[in-house]
């Protein structure tokens, strides 16, 4: 009992000690951006006059509905990765859209208006072709779906089955397409390349085939790839080698009609009775024009011109979304969505107004870097003078004057700016962030987000909005590209400019190319970088600098030979006297392979150590060094009876998480291998049996947190592994890899973890005095922020007079998530892929980025605000009690004096 | 009228799990009725429903989801709060129903390779017990989740309730109180003040108010300080 409410006290102790969200900092310093993906599908709800809404369909899996009006998301459901979740057509009639997701496995019906799901129904094997609404006398009441050998009706109201039947000729005939044109018959198109259409006839009461024709069609090679049916049985297809429009009727069945173009891009819409399909065609370079023309006839619809402006920096448009409309007067109008090769959506009005832009590729971040804004002019002036050695005190005092001078200038124009725009309307003030006026903020809480995603394109966002500020789209990128960022050159180094070098590597081929940039306006930098003709096996920031203070970035190729980037000559020098502290290791982890490498004087590479991990058993999975810019504070830890237990702080050491190929839960197993990266020595090796992966590894201090699945106790794991050199420190100024001659001290702890974790990370501050805390991301959307204090393997189980000195938490076997610990609160992050975690100026605050489908921003400060006046400072109280105060005194002395003049008279 | 008509929908629904409910009890091992509905063999189908008291299902049920086993299997709700998980293979899982607004608790489902659900309590710690929980699956909300600590706020009544504050308040209400209570006309009672203000204060002219503050404050505390802060105020007298 008295150990419970001491472990009770214990909590209420640490729940007073963790920091978490107030309600009133919402939305104060965190933002979040939603993000559907790259849109496959889309339709415009029309059901009703007044519906603002466009439902999407993406290629991650996401089916959500968008206002029209602003771009925002009205909900959203995010299916499981993968195929099973793929979704292969979107049909929309009234209230209900119907999904086809997983290769035709799954039909799903969603009601629009609410979001919710009304009924899901498993479908029959089969490859999915094409799905279409059955509409009969005016009332759609049933849905087709093909498949490759199949064809089956169901209701639309529940879903089941109404009948099935085989298609004829499926052997040789590909059908792609249904169709049904409202008057009690399903058409099934089918395609034999290069030949003739096939057309297949049936009755919607029964299934029986009332019909078969077939039409020649040799250009024809796919339907859905060209084709599309426009209402009253009108097939429509775009033929793009020579330009022309192909129609044919499907209730008549005649011949098809050409009918030429000069167009980019098509998409057919319906308004009402009419069809028209939208033509985009290049204008000039810069921009192009879309027109509308009448799908019936041919015939270009007057006063339907709309201007769509190509962003240079952004890809050539691909796709066209058209939302057509009658007008009052009966006419067609139109809006239309573009969607462009680097998957930003433009909703456009006539005549060529851009309502809202969505930049899709931020679902789909690969890697981000932050960095810090550049010194206004005056900031810089003011840093300058302590850069300079002292040249009399006289200067030096006028130099001081003049600085503050223009400081005062600057204050009292920040000053003038903000009367000027308290008398503007709100809605006018916002709207000025811009590249040129961005500069760092006192504490350096403003940071610019590099982002970098899977499409090519990179942004710059500024930290404290969420506003993308520039935005540089990289063509030729192969699709299974990866990229590593690199930040060579800071803001620090004020003539020179800041200087970014993303390395993009084709992962089939290994061939691996540069583009260097400046990360504070996204513009591709000077310098001109290196051609790879070689494969690249591994990359290196160096902390040597250049002239020009870029770091310098060494290319290791797969003849193990070396290139710097920059190589002037002072670089070149400056390698070949530090060579022989150049250590890297590179990982194979097909062969199971971990060999160190040295570099040689003359950029050559010797091998000096390996570690071969049999594949046979064992496959690498992870390898994590630590971050080369974290600080420790301390060396050791101070223990309850008052002497010191010094970390084992090799910055060189590596964890290397290995599963087992065996993934039978009797036998599976994972491993971590803590390797010296400099010597190859395994300084520990832990393997956890009855496990398997996902491993999820943080590596940091002195510490390794990694999380994995128990297949025993079917539960979530964390385990810790702290190293310690033990009370006394070898050598306590230097660390060396190769001058290290006692192994150190190993303490493991595990616990239980109630969830799944999507990612993890851990915090990051200016000096390292602050306590570490653990991000973690959860399938559910939270972010957690768990301390690292109960990730502790001191934690003991019974409790001493020294543990509770120290302030160890007793162990408990099961860590618990708390929602107060959420630092996203309800701003759920869906499938966080990364947390990027970034210190700022102040010591107690650390930057974070949360990205997966959405992004989010915010600070976190894992040991409260110590450095800075909290933001619920409550400066009415202390100035009114200084006040008061002050008054009191003057009003007790006046009393004073005055009884004390009464007492002189008496 | 549109009301009933969901409310049609729902009794069917509701009598559609009673169905499958009396399905999966009165099914022995061997029987192999409910798998052979099941369309792919081996996969099933877990079913439930979420309840979040008091608050309509349009309003929440558009942001929330299913996860089986973190997002190895994923479920949406339908409009009436109800939803079932296609194509889980047999084997023991941890549903969970998440909403950004409300919290509901998790439910550990065994599906045996012949198809036989239960549902039960989850616990991570022992693995192997068995609390049963009703299948299909009734997941009530907990409540609304508490995502933010509560600011310390400043009110009069905490301030007067400070220890401190009480320390310093009471004594002085006896200084300003006793005089008025205590007949100082009295001349005995006059000789014993006279007396233990000589005790206090040996100078007898008053020099500042703050000095005659603390000697009032130390005075009242406590006779043992008193002493203190006479010397105190002695030697501060002398140094001037």
């Amino acid at each position: 009992m008295a150990k419970l409410i001491l472990l009770l006290l214990n909590w209420i102790f640490l729940c007073c000690n963790v920091a978490a969200v107030f309600e009133d900092q919402v939305g104060k310093f965190d933002w979040r951006q939603q993000y559907v993906g790259k849109v496959r599908f889309s339709h415009f709800d029309s059901h009703m006059q007044s519906s603002k809404k466009v439902l999407l369909a993406s290629e991650s899996n996401v089916f959500a509905a968008l206002n029209t009006r602003t771009g925002e998301l009205f909900w959203r459901h995010v299916d499981k990765t993968g195929p099973e979740g793929n979704i292969d057509a979107l049909l929309q009639h009234g209230q209900d859209a119907v999904l086809v997701i997983g290769n035709g496995h799954l039909l799903r019906s969603w009601d629009i208006g609410v979001g919710g799901m009304n009924w899901e129904m498993v479908l029959d094997p089969g490859s999915f072709r094409s799905a279409c609404l059955v509409g009969h006398q005016g009332a759609v009441k049933h849905l087709a779906v093909l498949k490759k050998t199949v064809i089956s009706l169901h209701y639309l109201s529940n879903g089941h089955q109404k009948w099935v039947e085989n298609l004829p000729e499926s052997e040789t005939v590909d059908f792609q397409a249904v169709y049904s044109g409202g008057n009690g018959e399903v058409y099934a198109l089918g395609v034999v390349p290069n030949s003739h259409l096939a057309i297949v006839v049936y009755s919607l009461e029964d299934g029986e085939i009332t019909k078969q024709v077939s039409v020649e069609a040799p250009w024809l090679s796919s339907i859905p790839a060209s084709c599309s049916v426009i209402s009253r049985g009108l097939l429509t297809c775009v033929d793009s080698t020579t330009m022309s429009l192909y129609t044919l009727d499907l209730h008549l069945q005649l011949e098809m009609t050409q009918i030429p173009l000069q167009a980019l891009l098509a998409s057919f819409a319906t308004a009402g009775e009419k069809t028209v399909v939208a033509v985009m065609a290049p204008k000039n370079k810069t921009a192009c024009s879309i027109n509308l023309f009448s799908a019936e006839t041919g015939r270009r619809l007057l006063e339907t011109t709309l201007i769509f402006t190509v962003d240079p920096n952004g890809g050539k448009p691909e796709k066209l979304h058209v939302q057509a409309f009658l007008k009052k007067d009966d006419s067609v109008g139109y809006r239309v969505m573009v969607q462009t090769e680097d998957h930003t959506l433009t909703f456009i009005q006539q005549p060529g107004r851009v309502m809202w832009t969505r930049e899709e590729a931020l679902s789909d971040v690969v890697t981000m870097e932050m960095v810090d804004l550049p010194l206004t002019g005056a900031q810089a002036e003011l840093e300058g003078e302590f850069g300079k050695k002292a040249d009399g005190l006289m200067s030096m005092v006028m130099k001081r004057l003049s600085s503050q001078l223009i400081m005062l200038q600057a204050w009292i124009a920040h000053l003038w700016k903000l009367f000027y725009d308290a008398r503007k309307p709100r809605s006018q003030v916002k709207n000025d962030v811009s590249i040129e006026n961005l500069s760092r903020d006192e504490f350096n809480l403003q940071k610019m987000m590099v982002l970098v995603t899977a499409s090519g394109k990179l942004f710059g966002i500024d930290s404290k909005t969420g506003d993308i500020l520039w935005k540089h789209y990289l063509e030729n990128i192969p699709l299974n590209a990866a990229f590593k960022l690199m930040v060579q050159r800071t803001t620090a180094h004020f003539p020179h400019p800041p200087q970014c070098t993303l390395l993009i590597k084709d992962k089939d081929t290994g061939l691996a190319t540069l583009h260097v940039f400046n990360p504070i306006f996204g513009r591709r930098s000077q310098v001109t970088p290196p051609a790879l003709p070689q494969p690249i096996l591994q990359s290196l920031l160096l902390p040597l600098m250049d002239q020009d203070y870029a770091k310098v970035l060494l290319l290791v190729d797969d003849q193990y030979k070396v290139s710097a980037f920059p190589s002037t000559k002072n670089v070149l020098q400056q390698l070949q006297e530090t060579a022989s502290s150049i250590f890297f290791y590179l990982a194979d982890s097909g062969q199971g392979r971990l060999s160190g490498y040295r570099l040689r004087t003359d950029l050559s590479t010797e091998q000096v150590w390996e570690v071969v991990i049999p594949t046979e058993t064992q496959k690498i999975v992870s390898i994590k060094g630590k971050r080369s810019n974290e600080h420790v504070h301390s060396q050791g830890r101070v223990m309850g009876d008052r002497s010191v237990l010094y970390k084992y702080l090799n910055p060189n050491l590596l964890a290397v998480v290995t599963e087992s190929t065996d993934l039978h839960q009797e036998r599976s197993f994972i491993g971590i291998l803590l390797i010296d990266g400099v010597t190859g020595r395994i300084i520990h090796e832990a393997v956890q049996r009855k496990a398997r992966g996902p491993v999820h590894v943080v590596h940091s201090e002195n510490w390794v947190v990694y999380e994995y699945w128990s297949t025993k106790s079917r539960r979530n794991e964390f385990s810790v592994i702290e190293l310690y050199e033990g009370m006394d420190l070898y050598n306590s100024t230097v660390f060396s890899s190769l001058d290290r001659p006692h192994a150190p001290q190993v303490l493991q702890q595990s616990y239980i973890f109630p969830s799944s974790i999507s990612t993890m990370e851990a915090t990051l501050t200016e000096k390292g005095i602050t306590s570490r805390h653990l991000l973690v991301g959860l399938p559910s959307g939270g972010i957690l922020s768990l301390p690292k204090m109960f990730l502790d393997p001191r934690r003991p189980e019974v409790i001493s007079e020294q543990s509770r000195e120290e302030n160890l938490i007793p162990y408990a076997p099961e860590l618990i998530i708390r929602t107060e610990w959420f630092i996203n609160y309800n701003q759920t992050v869906s499938r966080v892929r990364g947390i990027y975690t970034a210190p700022s100026g102040l010591e107690s605050t650390c930057l974070v980025v949360a990205y997966g489908l959405d992004i989010y921003h915010t600070r976190v400060y894992p040991s409260k605000q110590f450095d800075v006046l909290k933001d619920d400072y409550d400066y009415m109280l202390i100035s009114s009690v200084l006040f008061a105060l002050f008054f009191a005194t003057m009003i007790s002395k006046r009393l004073a004096e005055v009884k004390l003049l009464n007492r002189a008279w008496r | 009228m549109l009301s009933r008509g969901s409310l049609s929908r729902l009794w069917l629904f509701v009598h559609a799990t009673f169905v499958v409910v009396s399905c999966f009890t009165d099914m022995e091992p061997g029987s192999g009725v409910g798998v052979s509905s099941q369309p792919n063999g081996d996969r099933f189908k877990i079913e439930g429903r979420a309840i979040v008291p008091g608050v309509k299902t349009h309003d929440w049920v558009s942001s929330a989801r299913v996860l089986v086993e973190g997002e190895e299997h994923v479920g949406f709700l339908r409009t009436d709060g109800s939803f079932a998980v296609n194509d889980v293979p047999s084997g023991s899982y941890v549903v969970e129903v998440v909403t950004p607004t409300y919290r509901f608790e998790p439910v550990r489902v065994d599906i045996t390779s012949k198809g036989k659900m239960r549902a039960r309590l989850v616990n991570y710690i022992k693995t192997s017990e068995v609390i049963r929980q009703p299948y299909p699956l009734q997941i009530r909300s907990v409540g609304p989740h508490s995502y933010f600590m509560k600011r310390e706020t400043w009110g009069w009544t905490d301030f007067l309730m400070n220890p401190m504050v009480m320390m310093m308040v009471l004594p002085l209400l006896i200084i300003v109180l006793l005089p008025k209570v205590v007949n100082t006309n009295d001349p005995e009672m006059r000789k014993e003040m006279e007396q233990s203000m000589n005790m206090l204060n040996s100078n007898p002219e008053l020099p500042d108010v703050s000095e005659l503050m603390t000697k009032l404050f130390s005075g009242s505390k406590g006779s043992s300080k008193a002493g203190s802060s006479s010397k105190s105020s002695r030697t501060v007298t002398k140094r001037r």
